[in-house]
């Protein structure tokens, strides 16, 4: 389990494991002695759990990095309050989301319909050389924009952290202390 | 000061630190003692709850004098103790509505 936590710390953002890297992997080795001590079924659920709870929060710390706020406020939000935050990194991310499942959803339901026909489309003949030579350079031409589209939507979200924009998000116009900030975790 | 509940783990997170500083493992230990083993912090559950605590200035790092970085202990800050405190007189005010409600209900 020693190298899969390793693996797992390393998930986190650079700053975080840098502060904390250390510390959690001496209290994963304590709680993985501990574990050692139960029976298989309980090694198993235990390590579970701990793999759970670090891939969780590799994946909140990555969000807190990149919309400046904890994740809960994304996924849970508690109140609709007028702000006057800048928010397109959060709508960016809820979207992107979105889109994923939405992708995902419509291949499930293509293969459903494929399985449902199976003899709907027909036979697809041998590629002919030529036909074959085009494929190759379209294929790359699809596969580098594809690289140049996700290098672009990097260099955005990169170029609004860099920026500070989500700073403002902590920014407290009133006197009030820090602690005024909700600890739902 | 948000009248937003804390949570469970963060509630027993500072439970444990509020009698004396704690590690990560001897707080994972104790919030699974306090809540009778039905609160089992995962560490990476645990080390987020920590990060925020701090954040907010509830919690400090604590130096022991044999202390490795490995072992780095934690403690209250006066901030986080009176937000405890807040927090259990609100759970005092309604645990006691509750007791109070289901004996009318009894009788």
């Amino acid at each position: 389990m020693r190298p899969l936590y390793n693996f797992l710390l390393g998930l986190y953002p650079a700053a975080y494991r840098g502060e904390y890297g250390e510390e959690m992997l001496a209290v994963l080795y304590e709680v993985q002695t501990e574990i050692q001590k139960r029976g298989p079924l309980g090694q198993i659920v235990s390590s579970g759990w701990e793999v759970a709870g670090l891939l969780f929060g590799a994946l909140r710390e990555h969000l807190r990095v990149i919309t400046g706020s904890a994740p809960r406020a994304i996924f849970f939000p508690r109140r609709f309050t007028m702000r006057s935050e800048f928010r397109f990194p959060k709508a960016t991310v809820t979207l992107m989301t979105v889109i994923l499942l939405a992708i995902f959803l419509a291949i499930d339901k293509a293969k459903a319909i494929q399985a449902s026909i199976p003899y709907a489309n027909p036979q697809v003949g041998p590629i002919h050389p030529t036909q074959q030579l085009m494929l190759l350079p379209t294929l790359l031409l699809v596969l580098a924009g594809a690289c140049v589209t996700a290098a672009l939507g990097w260099g955005i979200l990169f170029a609004l952290h860099r920026s500070g924009v989500h700073r403002f998000t902590d920014v407290d116009a009133s006197s009030r202390p820090r602690s005024s900030r909700s600890l739902l975790i | 000061m948000d009248s937003s509940p804390i949570t469970e783990p963060v509630l027993l997170i500072l439970l444990s630190l509020a009698d004396q500083p704690r590690h990560g493992y001897a707080i994972l230990q104790d919030t699974a003692r306090m809540s009778g083993g039905s609160v089992r912090l995962s560490t990476g559950t645990l080390y987020g709850a920590l990060h925020r605590l701090l954040e907010e200035g509830w919690i400090e790092r604590f130096r022991e004098d044999d202390s490795s970085r490995g072992k780095q202990a934690y403690r209250l800050t006066s901030l986080g103790r009176r937000n405890l405190r807040q927090e259990v007189t609100r759970l005092t005010q309604l645990t006691r509505l509750a007791s109070l409600r289901i004996a009318r209900k009894e009788t």
